[in-house]
């Protein structure tokens, strides 16, 4: 099995095994090929292995003649703003996101900022496997720029955008955990320009990971005793590079990550018209929401790319995942931790209420996740498998298979980002989700041996 | 006629013209099997001035880090100040980023071990199987070091050279002298190394940009600026550097290049009456160096071309000095490395304390002429032209350790492939221009007839 994993907009892999210095300098070669040449925007995380990939990606840009704005440590909605205000050509962050810190990767953001879609995703594929890289003599080698004022060029768009002066009125306080990731020192500098007070948890950007960097509820232990403890009305816990916001209401309870885009759905919807774009393993609870301003939801492939794709042909309102990552299109095209933290700030401060409440007019569900590791070559197998016994069902074949009841749903899928198959399954009531999430866990695992012998 | 390959990866290192062979892939792939070489620990890398520095860079320190290695960044900066500062910290070896000699689209990586010496023959074959074998070490992403900067390597370099010299007599000599460095890393020591030692210093092309005014070979041919300079400003002397200040030219007050291999007659002669002890140069150096050495008493040994290959030789003899007729000069007491700044103290020195002027110290030297040419030739073939010119000149002494050398008493031929370029090099030697030149003619003939 190895852990390399190539997805829509981005290639992922462990550093020490398979992300090496050659295979990083050819996807930069085959990126520096993509925009032709033109400049484009570089910035990285906090990880420790950042500054091998770094070197790398600057060195393939620079060969193909791109000019780089090096915007050094930053998290990726600030490296997508900077591509898109300066009118760059596009971008590459190095981040792997909410993997732990064996794992580095390569994000593309393309001309406008949004990571690149499917069509543009395979342009660079193509060129990645063809292997024929642009080559620029030694006087048309990319120059380097270095650029620090990327953060503050952005906050000063968000704070044009967001209701700063109610937000500041509510005088809220707020605990934040950035995992020592690329938001440490930066995400609490945002929320104090807004207004709020801040305690900071996790904040220095040295890439030692105090627990997985991924913001769901298994994460949000110290998170929440903090926010109990001081008597803050929110906590976030962010990933590395803060495209996903994962929620603790005020008295330390973690909400699960599947609430922040259907909380943020119905706030965003109050004020701007179109549909919601979520993906096809994200909660019904976003279903209400939509319904609720009889809005139409759409569902798209998991992952950034597709969703956002999604949201630009569709005109979207909002657009998100279940992990946490959401994207407001009026402002920007990518999922934003930022943005995310000042419109919960800007619901709880304008609606005059508590994250507590937003969470309890939520519809509840029981939603049920894991996966099974499995080697790729018996993952489609696997899921040719699963769409033939749920043939009378008419499952939806987009992303693995998904079957809908009335009641519940489940949803089997390869995942994009590890060497494994991702079960999720909701129901209205927890023993129908339980009784649906073993019957396919045992399923899985039955191929699996079957494939085996 | 053979193709000129635009890359060449050999025992001095890899070679390439960036923006065809030489890529970043290829670059971090180096660094990946220098680090898996070395091991893990401080790598120190510096660069010459060329524009495509910085992409090479970036890409060596990949490999380096993905290995584990930790590089220190030495900036710009000479080749022998590279190799002093190796010698001086605690580090695994160093790289240096310079084509040296070679025009501007080229650039290379250069390899040298914890003493500060280039890798030798065997060494730099081991490196050259781990780089084929593809196996690099990788260490995990939590083990990945950072880079670290160093500034210390010029001032050590120069306050080394400060030390070896009588700094005082040359400061009263308050000699002139015009300094050209092609706009390479020549230019950020050595005007500051000259002012030091007390010259009233005028710099032509010390602008460390890269972008080179002349070819960067410091060959008499290419030093007009420099000729004109000295002429103008009624200079004692005029220095040439290459691109990494490895080897130096001379001029003399007249404007006249004394010839890149008397810049180590000089050294020998200076070096030898200090102390006496052995000489050790390359096959293709003048034999003025064995007149000098037997004036004094002291005998000379020949190597294969390269610099390691004297260097090796030089600790082996217990050397006093040794150098390459190309214009590099070794002095022990400074470092093993050619170093042009080494060069110019002693010429600045000799000048200092003979009170007479170079031409005069020149013209006390035995005299030769060399030719030295170019010849491209299937490398498939050569076997079958050496033998073809031993049999064209049966009454020589011959040696094969390089080549094919053929002496005689006051002339010689050198036939070899480049370590450098893909072509041969026929260098000739003799009293005078007319008997060298009908050697290289005739060498030229048999290559020709060959091809």
């Amino acid at each position: 099995m190895k852990p390399l994993k190539i997805g829509i907009s981005w290639v992922r892999g462990v550093v020490g095994e398979t992300l090496a210095p050659e295979l990083v300098v050819d996807f930069a070669c085959a990126f520096g090929t993509f925009v032709e040449g033109a400049p484009v925007a570089v910035g990285h995380d906090s990880r420790r292995s950042a500054p091998m990939v770094h070197a790398g990606v600057l060195a393939g840009l620079q060969s193909c003649g791109c000019d780089i704005v090096d915007l050094g440590l930053l998290p990726t909605p600030i490296i997508q703003y900077a591509v898109r205000s300066r009118r760059l050509a596009g971008g590459i962050s190095i981040t792997a996101s909410h993997n732990d810190a064996r794992w580095n990767a390569l994000k593309f953001i393309g001309r406008d900022g949004m990571l690149l879609n499917s069509f543009q995703s395979g342009q660079v594929m193509d060129i990645y496997h063809l292997g024929e890289f642009r080559k620029r003599p030694w006087d048309k080698l990319g120059q380097i720029r270095r650029d620090e004022r990327a953060a503050q060029g952005y906050f000063e768009f968000l704070l044009d955008k967001l209701d700063a002066p109610r937000i500041r009125k509510a005088h809220l306080k707020v605990v934040t955990d950035c995992c020592a990731g690329a938001g440490g020192g930066l995400v609490r500098g945002f929320l104090e320009r807004i207004g709020c007070t801040v305690v900071a948890l996790n904040d220095e950007p040295d890439g030692d990971f105090p627990h997985s960097p991924e913001p769901n509820v298994r994460n949000m232990k110290g998170l929440a005793s903090v926010v109990k403890s001081v008597g803050a009305d929110a906590g976030f816990l962010v990933n590395t590079d803060v495209d996903r916001v994962g929620l603790v209401a005020g008295g330390g309870i973690p909400l699960s990550e599947e609430c922040v885009l259907p909380i943020l759905a119905d706030y965003i919807l109050d004020s701007t018209p179109g549909c919601v774009v979520s993906t096809l393993s994200t909660s019904r609870m976003v279903e209400s929401a939509a319904a609720r301003h009889g809005r139409k939801l759409i569902r798209a492939r998991i992952g950034e790319g597709y969703v956002l794709q999604k949201v630009v042909t569709e005109k979207a309102a909002v657009g998100g995942e279940g992990s946490g990552g959401v994207a407001v299109p009026k402002w920007t095209r990518w999922f934003d931790g930022f943005a995310s933290m000042g419109l919960v700030l800007e619901c709880m401060a304008r609606r005059k209420t508590t994250l507590a409440e937003l969470a309890a007019g939520l519809p509840r569900y029981h939603m049920i996740k894991g996966s099974i590791p499995s080697s790729s070559e018996r993952i489609y197998p696997l899921l040719e498998a699963f769409r033939k016994s749920y043939h009378s069902e008419s499952p939806n074949l987009e992303d693995g298979v998904r079957v809908d009841w009335k009641d519940a749903w489940l949803h089997i899928r390869a995942s994009n980002t590890e060497p494994l198959i991702r079960i999720i399954v909701e129901a209205e009531n927890l023993a129908r989700a339980r009784e649906l999430y073993d019957l396919c866990y045992a399923q899985v695992q039955r191929l699996q041996t079957a494939g085996g012998a | 006629m053979t193709k000129v390959q635009s890359l060449k990866i050999s025992i001095s290192g890899v070679r390439g013209i960036v923006g065809e062979a030489l890529t970043p892939q290829l670059l971090a792939a180096f660094a990946g099997a220098l680090g898996t070489y070395l091991g893990r620990g401080p790598i120190l890398v510096g660069r010459d001035t060329r524009p495509s520095g910085l992409m090479v860079l970036n890409a060596v320190f990949s490999g380096l880090l993905s290995a584990g290695c930790e590089p220190v960044d030495l900036g710009i900066c000479p080749v022998p100040s590279i190799q002093v500062r190796t010698a001086s910290v605690r580090s695994q070896g160093a790289i240096a980023i310079t084509a040296s000699h070679n025009p501007v689209e080229w650039n290379a990586l250069k390899f040298i071990g914890s003493r500060g010496l280039f890798l030798n023959n065997y060494q730099a074959e081991e490196l050259l199987d781990i780089y084929h074998q593809r196996n690099f070490a990788q260490v995990p992403a939590q083990e990945i070091p950072r880079v670290r900067q160093d500034s210390r390597a010029i001032p050590e370099h120069i306050q080394k050279l400060l030390d070896y010299f009588d700094a005082r007599i040359v400061r009263g000599a308050r000699l002139k002298v015009v300094i050209d460095s092609v706009n390479g890393a020549g230019s950020l020591a050595a005007p500051a190394f000259l002012r030091q030692l007390g010259c009233r210093v005028i710099e032509i092309h010390t602008r460390p940009d890269g972008l080179f005014p002349r070819n960067p070979e410091p060959l008499p041919e290419n030093l007009g600026a420099l000729r004109k300079a000295v002429v103008a400003n009624r200079a004692d002397v005029g220095f040439a550097q290459d691109a990494d200040a490895d080897r130096l030219a001379v001029v003399d007050a007249h404007g006249r290049p004394i010839g890149e291999d008397y810049t180590l007659a000089l050294a020998t002669l200076f070096a030898l009456e200090r102390r006496r002890g052995p000489v050790v140069t390359n096959l293709s150096t003048t034999q003025a160096i064995d007149d000098i050495a037997r004036q004094l008493g002291c005998p000379v040994i020949r190597t294969k071309i390269g610099e390691i290959n004297v260097v090796e030789e030089m600790i082996q003899s217990h050397a006093v000095i040794g150098g390459e007729g190309n214009g590099g000069v070794i002095l022990p007491e400074v470092h093993y490395c050619r170093d042009s700044m080494s060069g110019m103290g002693v010429v600045l020195q000799l000048l200092a304390a003979r009170r007479q002027p170079l031409h005069a110290i020149v013209a006390s030297l035995p005299r030769y002429v060399v030719i030295k040419q170019k010849a491209e030739f299937p490398p498939d073939q050569v076997s079958r032209l050496l033998d073809a010119l031993e049999r064209r000149f049966p009454d020589a002494r011959k040696s094969t350790l390089d080549g094919l050398k053929l002496s005689w008493d006051d002339r010689w031929l050198h036939v070899r492939p480049s370590n450098t370029e893909p072509v041969l090099r026929v260098v000739a030697e003799a009293r005078s221009r007319s008997q060298a030149q009908a050697l290289v003619r005739d060498a030229q003939r048999i290559i020709a007839s060959l091809k």
